[in-house]
């Protein structure tokens, strides 16, 4: 079953004269991470409100055409369940702390509290997950006092602790310096490891073409593009979108452009190393 | 942090969470209802001597919870501001018979003194009251309580933020008032300065604070806190004894009888 299933969708915000999201008919499958790239107000984070359902239940608005999520239409999911079902991670680390727990270990039990799980149940679930992402070190602290990195490590523990088989993050690095952007992307890959379902809204195009499957590029409200993440990182419409292109696939296009051309365009620095090495390897045996 | 010190933190949510200390593991509401009488006490009884013995026992209590210290000094602070301006009003503008001396047109008598300090004393006991209730209960354990006995959490939740949110605006108005000192404007000196500096950030600490609420009430939302089932507790309270109900309902009794009696006329 898709996870979410677009069709001829347009939404505008009430109090807007434009719509956010038009004509978007788009296919999410389960058990993926699907990224989302785009200028900023392209629309991504929209699209990532109405899979959540945020919009139109939180969010009011004007939502035109059919939106499913896991087979049932959107209008129909109580908001309550849905939240259930699909966690979210989103971009601020500062306002995804409840702010009303005193230690980090009670803050990421706050979900299983509010979804009643019983107590031994939830301390087992704590555990699990502050060894799954090394986040020891913090269970003791005040979740108020920390940075920017780890409140984001928490509300990742969190979202995964209450053990939804869909996870929408949006954007969640933008705040974050490189090494806590890496442990973020641990986690993520942590999560595509145990086959949840992802989407992925993220403006690092490389982190994007290590981790994602399928990509969706949107322009202004609409989509641009959608495929295979090698299709669309190798394609014309995502510098056609104003989107960067992976440096590596960057460097592939400069190379074809003077008649070096790779054998097959890399879109990760593996598949770069490996295509530099190819061709080192195919030099000195030509000498 | 080693694993086995993660299990030693789990280990602790395993078990009604202990103070250590005999006040401080009180039930907050049979803490609170002693406290609240005591202050009602203090208030209905005629006289200086109960006020005011009422705020030794408040301040023998609070070392008795292992927060003396601080809450000495925070309780002498306000009976030097508080119950200091409180009993001057009192003593220089209340008339009487017994006039000690004459400041121009106010007179200091014998009877203004006396309301004076009554007056300073009740004040300073219904103060002390719920000073040395927020020293030895924090807000947490106290929504806990509430929660058990039937409060919603979502007005626990309300409660719980809007204190955090005094913080979080404290916070917030320093950081735009370090970016404006960084872009050389003056915010620090005298009260005029640090006024002109301080309320034009206001309108942008107010403006980001209305956006994180949105935030964070759908962040709340992600982490199923609309959801309709009942919810569970990581922290456990300890569980709370007859004996307390009823020293409780004992201490509720007491301040009850005091106000009869003294809107009967018995005291």
């Amino acid at each position: 079953m898709a996870l979410a299933s677009l069709r001829d969708v347009r939404f505008t915000y009430a109090y807007s004269d434009r719509p956010a999201l038009d004509g978007i008919t788009l296919e999410i499958e389960s058990g993926m991470v699907h990224g989302i790239v785009g200028l900023n107000a392209s629309g991504k984070t929209t699209l990532c409100s109405l899979i959540r359902g945020i919009v139109p239940h939180f969010h009011k608005g004007e939502l035109e055409g059919s939106v499913e999520i896991l087979g049932r239409d959107l209008l129909e999911w109580d908001p309550a369940e849905l939240s259930r079902t699909i966690g979210c991670v989103f971009d601020n680390p500062f306002t995804q702390i409840s702010g009303i727990r005193e230690t980090v270990f009670e803050e990421i039990a706050l979900g299983l509290e509010n979804l009643g799980t019983p107590r031994a149940e939830m301390i087992e679930r704590v555990e699990r997950v502050v060894e799954q992402l090394g986040i020891e070190a913090l269970v003791r602290k005040n979740p108020n006092g920390l940075s920017g990195g780890q409140r984001q490590k928490v509300a990742f523990a969190s979202i995964i602790a209450m053990d939804a088989d869909v996870i929408v993050i949006d954007e969640p690095t933008s705040q974050l310096d490189p090494d806590a952007t890496d442990a973020v992307f641990g986690i993520i890959a942590d999560l595509k490891a145990q086959g949840k379902s992802i989407v992925l809204v993220e403006h690092k195009i490389d982190l994007l073409a290590e981790y994602a499957d399928r990509l969706t590029v949107l322009r202004a409200g609409r989509i641009v593009t959608t495929g295979a993440a090698r299709d669309v990182l190798t394609s014309d419409e995502l510098i056609a979108a104003e989107v960067p292109v992976p440096e590596v696939t960057e460097l592939s296009r400069r190379l074809d452009a003077i008649g070096r051309p790779f054998v097959r365009t890399p879109i990760t620095s593996a598949e770069a190393a490996a295509a530099v090495s190819a061709r080192i390897q195919e030099a000195s045996n030509a000498h | 942090m080693s694993t086995a010190t993660l299990a030693e933190v789990a280990e602790t949510y395993r078990h009604p969470e202990s103070l250590g200390n005999f006040l401080r593991d009180r039930n907050p509401i049979t803490l609170l209802v002693a406290l609240v009488s005591l202050a009602v006490v203090a208030a209905a009884v005629p006289g200086l001597i109960t006020p005011f013995a009422v705020c030794a026992v408040f301040v023998l209590l609070a070392f008795a919870g292992g927060v003396g210290p601080a809450y000495t000094a925070t309780y002498l602070k306000l009976w030097a501001v508080v119950g200091f301006i409180l009993f001057l009003l009192r003593a220089l503008l209340l008339d009487g018979e017994h006039v000690y001396f004459t400041f121009g047109n106010l007179q200091v008598t014998a009877e203004g003194v006396y309301e004076g300090l009554r007056f300073a004393a009740v004040v300073m006991a219904i103060c002390g009251a719920v000073t040395l209730f927020f020293a030895l209960v924090t807000m947490r354990r106290l929504m806990l309580a509430l929660e058990m006995r039937g409060v919603s959490p979502r007005a626990s939740y309300v409660l719980l933020a809007s204190f955090q949110s005094m913080t979080d605006l404290g916070a917030t108005a320093k950081v735009v008032l370090d970016a404006q000192k960084a872009r050389g404007i003056e915010t620090e000196g005298g009260l005029i300065t640090r006024a002109k500096a301080f309320f034009p950030v206001l309108a942008p600490v107010f403006l980001s604070a209305m956006t994180a609420t949105e935030e964070r009430a759908i962040a709340l939302d992600a982490r199923a806190f609309n959801s309709p089932a009942a919810h569970s507790h990581l922290v456990q309270l300890p569980r709370t004894a007859t004996w307390e109900w009823l020293a409780a309902g004992l201490f509720a009794a007491v301040a009850t009888a005091c106000v009869m009696g003294r809107f009967l006329g018995w005291l």
